[in-house]
């Protein structure tokens, strides 16, 4: 009888698209009905670019995208992850504008938007989704969307910078591909 | 600007930090058992249950250790595992080594401990009365403020009373050790000090340093927390390799570590200051009851840097303060940005503001007149040289247009009931140097590579500082080369040896002079090599931009083709560089000397807008005029200011540490630990570096940057202060004259609706 049962858990699995690529688990000895997303990720792809920092939903390090919103993977069980389409920082272009953004932040007033780099990921992933939803959204849109992750190191002033240039990017980027002859 | 390699790294997700490094075949994952109350006695410990769980279980406890079982330097009061009496919650009793980390969790809990509890006490004062002290108390006077408190017109007394702060380095406290040949260890420490590490490694493994090898990797923040307190997870792991010959991570989650590790010291003290009729200090005295926790650990360094700052940036002529390090059984606290300065700072700030309402007096006109200026001396006889403070003050009042601002906000709160401005002014002067001499040393090693590119290895630990980067920009420039050609390395004991910790803001200051005179000397031989290539005297030549100048001339004779070429003549394209910062000396018995190499000024204004209903407030702006010396990076050091100001913000008015009279922790996640985020920050902070301002005393003329913004975050408690005071008595809940007068730091929203109920005076 428990070994039945043990036989048909490890039949059931469960299938995730992380970076564009499906992958399959079965749920058993190295996934269980617990097992965070952020766990997943990390330990079992080795996506390590996000961060576990408080594994409670209270930082923002360990945020991904789940069909394009933002997610905190510490908080989401890899059995609920089945079926749906996850990004990590991994995942993103390096052109992405609002990898851009962050890497080339400097501006006289602002400082740069890392500094350790631990939130980083997390930031990243979360401006993402915001611009995802709302692709010029004010500073106060983009200070109610990421009051939810910290950085320790305060680098907060060109964290808000760099989102809103990604979205001027983003803007600019559209009118080069709408205008003729123009270039993404 | 363009993005360095390191963010862009980090932007792919391909910065690897301690935790992101890949499990190693067989490697063991280590979790301590701690001691469950603030005090106790172990009598015995029972792994059968936990060795039971799993073949892959082990428990070690104080008997495995081979070496001495003792982590403390300064006083020997700290063992790696205890064997026999605990003194705080969260001591390590045992270590459980499992295959994978819930394994080692279940295991360690599983252990059973057989123990007597013991009374524990928590509070400074307390500890203080009943004479459990780490050390004896240590005392700075200058003039005679018995006598001149008799000329004062105003005396003003008073307590105040400063909360600890947790860290919260967003990667965790952790370490990887591998077993090597022989007996030997390798570790990677998430640590500002890794030759600390190494030696609590050899002396509790029973090795020679020779023996350890550690490297500290890229951290996730440290902000002092992994000064000293690093060491003993580094430990820990070490001696799970040393016993099963495997890999032992040891890796806290944010709980165990916002359990387990210290944190800035809280402080409880007693000031009095006296001023004559025209508002000038005339006396000032200060008993600071530093709560040091359980265990020596940096205490003594952190209580001599309060009583270095008692005056802050203030002249007092007649002065006497008291330091007592008091041994309570909470987890030891340790070095946090600032290191003691800011606690006292604070009680400075208070008896000021307290002064100021006696005397009726201006608060920016009191500060004003009490300003250090040129030809001064500090408390401990140091002159003051190179007084940077009117110069900063004067401009945060221009760039604040304080005169308008402060006649805004009171118009305002005259016109508004139940919403409340406030604002204030803090100036700072913060000593730059380690107050203990010996740590004031570095070294560093430059490697030219035959390709021309440059490796360079100091003592020094990035960790979001962008000390890495500061070096880089300080070889580039030395050697006369693109930066793209300079890597700087991880933090490794066999490069560089007998390093002191990355703290107190010398980072830069002691490892790029060390990195500058090793590249100094590369550069001296090749330029001898140039000089005699090119037919040309030594004295003319430079080198710039990748190749060999000849006065204002750009010579054929490129850098790669140079270092070939000396390559080729056998001429050593490696170098040691060492720098000892000069001029320090300091008589500990009569308490005098020069501990500092250079001060740092600035000063900050804040606004904060009240809602007097609530006791909730938000930060409106903040002005900062902050003296770098010529900024190495500007980006960089923008970066600090803002990054230090959060903190220190948090600091005053946000971050709520709070432990039960047992000893427990009560804000252990960060769901209960509430941090600056980006609402918290005011909408709009300004910061401006004082112009024309270079700093003969460090490198390239800059100045240290790490601690001192910190202190302008107190501004946001006066800011807070100030508003409280607008609350009129026709407040529909107001009692009657509750203004505050006790001092009480954070300034949370719980406690500023105290004061508007007038429950708190
Ligand atoms: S680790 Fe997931 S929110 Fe902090
Ligand atoms: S850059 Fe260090 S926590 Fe954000």
């Amino acid at each position: 009888m428990q070994k039945n049962e043990a036989a048909s858990s490890r039949e059931r699995g469960i299938r995730i698209r992380v970076n564009g690529q499906w992958r399959d688990f079965a749920l058993g000895d190295d996934l269980s009905a617990s097992t965070t997303l952020a766990y997943l990720l990390r330990e079992r792809l080795g996506f390590t670019g996000l961060k576990v920092s408080c594994d409670e939903g209270a930082c923002g390090a360990c945020t991904v995208l789940e069909d394009g919103a933002a997610v905190l993977s510490c908080m989401v069980l890899a059995v609920e992850a089945d079926g749906h389409d996850i990004q990590t920082i991994e995942g993103l272009p390096a052109d992405d504008p609002v990898v851009e953004a962050f890497a080339e932040q400097s501006e006289p007033g602002f400082g740069t938007a890392l500094q350790c780099g631990y939130c980083t990921p997390g930031f990243v992933m979360t401006a993402r989704a915001l611009l995802n939803a709302n692709p010029s959204p004010t500073l106060a849109e983009v200070k109610e969307a990421l009051g939810g992750n910290i950085c320790r190191c305060g680098c907060y002033a060109g964290i808000a910078r760099a989102v809103l240039n990604a979205s001027a990017k983003i803007a600019a980027r559209k009118a080069g591909a709408a205008a003729p002859g123009g270039r993404a | 600007m363009k993005p360095t390699k390191e963010s862009e790294l980090n932007l792919s997700g391909a910065t690897r930090y301690l935790d992101d490094l890949p499990a190693t075949e067989g490697m063991l994952y280590g979790v301590p058992l701690t001691s469950p109350c603030a005090r106790g006695l172990l009598r015995g410990i029972d792994a059968s249950a936990a060795l039971a769980l799993d073949a892959s279980v082990s428990v070690l406890t104080a008997s495995d250790i081979p070496g001495e079982n003792q982590l403390g330097e300064a006083v020997s009061d700290e063992s790696l595992l205890v064997d026999g009496e605990w003194s705080y919650l969260g001591q390590c009793l045992a270590l459980a080594l499992a295959a994978t980390p819930s394994l080692a969790r279940k295991a360690a809990a599983l252990v059973r401990i057989v123990y007597d509890e013991l009374e524990a006490v928590t509070d400074a004062r307390a500890a203080a009365e009943s004479g459990s002290f780490i050390l004896p108390s240590r005392t700075m006077r200058s003039g005679d403020p018995a006598s001149a408190f008799s000329r004062c017109a105003i005396v003003v007394e008073g307590r105040v009373e400063s909360g600890g702060q947790e860290h919260v380095y967003l990667e965790a406290q952790g370490a990887i050790a591998e077993s090597l040949e022989g007996g030997r260890v390798r570790v990677v420490s998430g640590t500002q000090a890794p030759s600390g590490v190494q030696r609590a490694i050899a002396r509790t493994l029973g090795l020679g340093m020779h023996d350890v090898e550690v490297e500290a990797r890229r951290l996730g923040g440290a902000f002092g927390g992994k000064e000293d307190q690093a060491a003993q997870w580094a430990a820990l792991a070490a001696l799970g390799a040393a016993r099963t010959g495997k890999t032992v991570k040891v890796y806290l989650n944010r709980r165990e570590d916002m359990n387990w590790t210290g944190k800035r010291h809280p402080y409880s003290s007693d000031y009095k200051l006296g001023l004559d009729a025209e508002g000038r200090i005339l006396a000032y005295e200060a008993d600071y009851y530093q709560n040091s926790g359980a265990c020596c650990d940096l205490s003594p360094a952190i209580l001599s840097r309060t009583l270095f700052h008692a005056a802050s940036a203030y002249r007092i002529p007649n002065l006497r303060v008291t330091g007592r390090m008091c041994r309570t059984n909470l987890p030891p606290f340790t070095a946090f940005r600032g290191f003691g300065a800011p606690q006292g700072v604070f009680v400075i700030e208070c008896a000021l503001d307290a002064a100021a309402r006696e005397g009726g007096w201006d608060p920016v006109e009191l500060r004003l007149k009490n300003l250090l200026a040129e030809g001064d001396s500090f408390h401990f006889g140091q002159p003051v040289a190179d007084c940077r403070a009117r110069r900063t003050v004067d401009r945060t009042l221009e760039l604040s247009r304080w005169t308008e601002l402060r006649a805004e906000i009171d118009s305002f709160n005259s016109a508004h009931r139940l919403v409340k401005r406030g604002a204030a002014i803090l100036p700072i002067c913060f000593g730059v140097s380690f107050t203990k001499l010996v740590m004031n040393q570095g070294g560093a090693l430059v490697h030219v590579y035959g390709d021309g590119s440059v490796s360079v290895s100091t003592g020094a630990v990035e960790m979001g500082q962008q000390v890495a980067r500061k070096i880089q920009v300080i070889a580039a420039r030395s050697l006369g080369i693109p930066e793209g050609l300079v890597r700087v390395e991880s933090t490794r004991t066999a490069s560089v040896a007998n390093t002191y910790s990355t703290a107190a803001s010398t980072g830069s200051d002691i490892n790029g002079m060390a990195a500058l005179a090793a590249c100094e000397e590369i550069r001296g031989r090749l330029l001898g090599l140039a000089a005699r290539m090119l037919g040309a005297d030594k004295g003319e030549l430079r080198i710039e931009s990748g190749f060999v100048t000849k006065g204002c001339e750009i010579t054929e004779l490129a850098w790669k083709e140079l270092v070939d070429k000396a390559h080729l003549d056998r001429i050593d394209l490696s170098a040691h560089g060492f720098y000892a910062t000069p001029g320090l000396f300091y008589d500990m018995k009569a308490e005098r000397g020069s501990p500092f190499a250079y001060h740092v000024y600035g000063c900050s204004a804040v606004t904060a807008t009240l809602d007097a209903l609530r006791g909730t407030y938000r930060f409106d702006e903040a002005f900062i005029v902050h003296d770098v010396g010529e900024s190495i990076d500007y980006d960089v050091d923008l970066g600090q200011v803002e990054g230090a100001f959060a903190q220190g913000l948090g600091w005053a008015a946000l971050e709520d540490l709070r432990y039960d009279e047992r000893g427990r922790l009560l804000s252990d996640t960060l769901s209960t630990y509430k941090l600056p985020d980006l609402r918290f920050m005011p909408s709009a902070v300004k910061i401006e570096f004082l112009e024309g301002a270079p700093n003969p005393k460090a490198v390239m003329r800059s100045k240290a940057i790490g601690e001192p913004p910190l202190l302008y975050g107190i501004a946001g408690y006066f800011a807070i202060l100030d508003a409280l005071r607008a609350v009129d008595r026709t407040h529909p809940t107001k009692a009657p004259s509750s203004a505050p007068y006790a001092y009480d730091l954070p300034m949370t929203p719980e406690k500023a609706l105290d004061f508007i109920q007038g429950v708190r005076r």
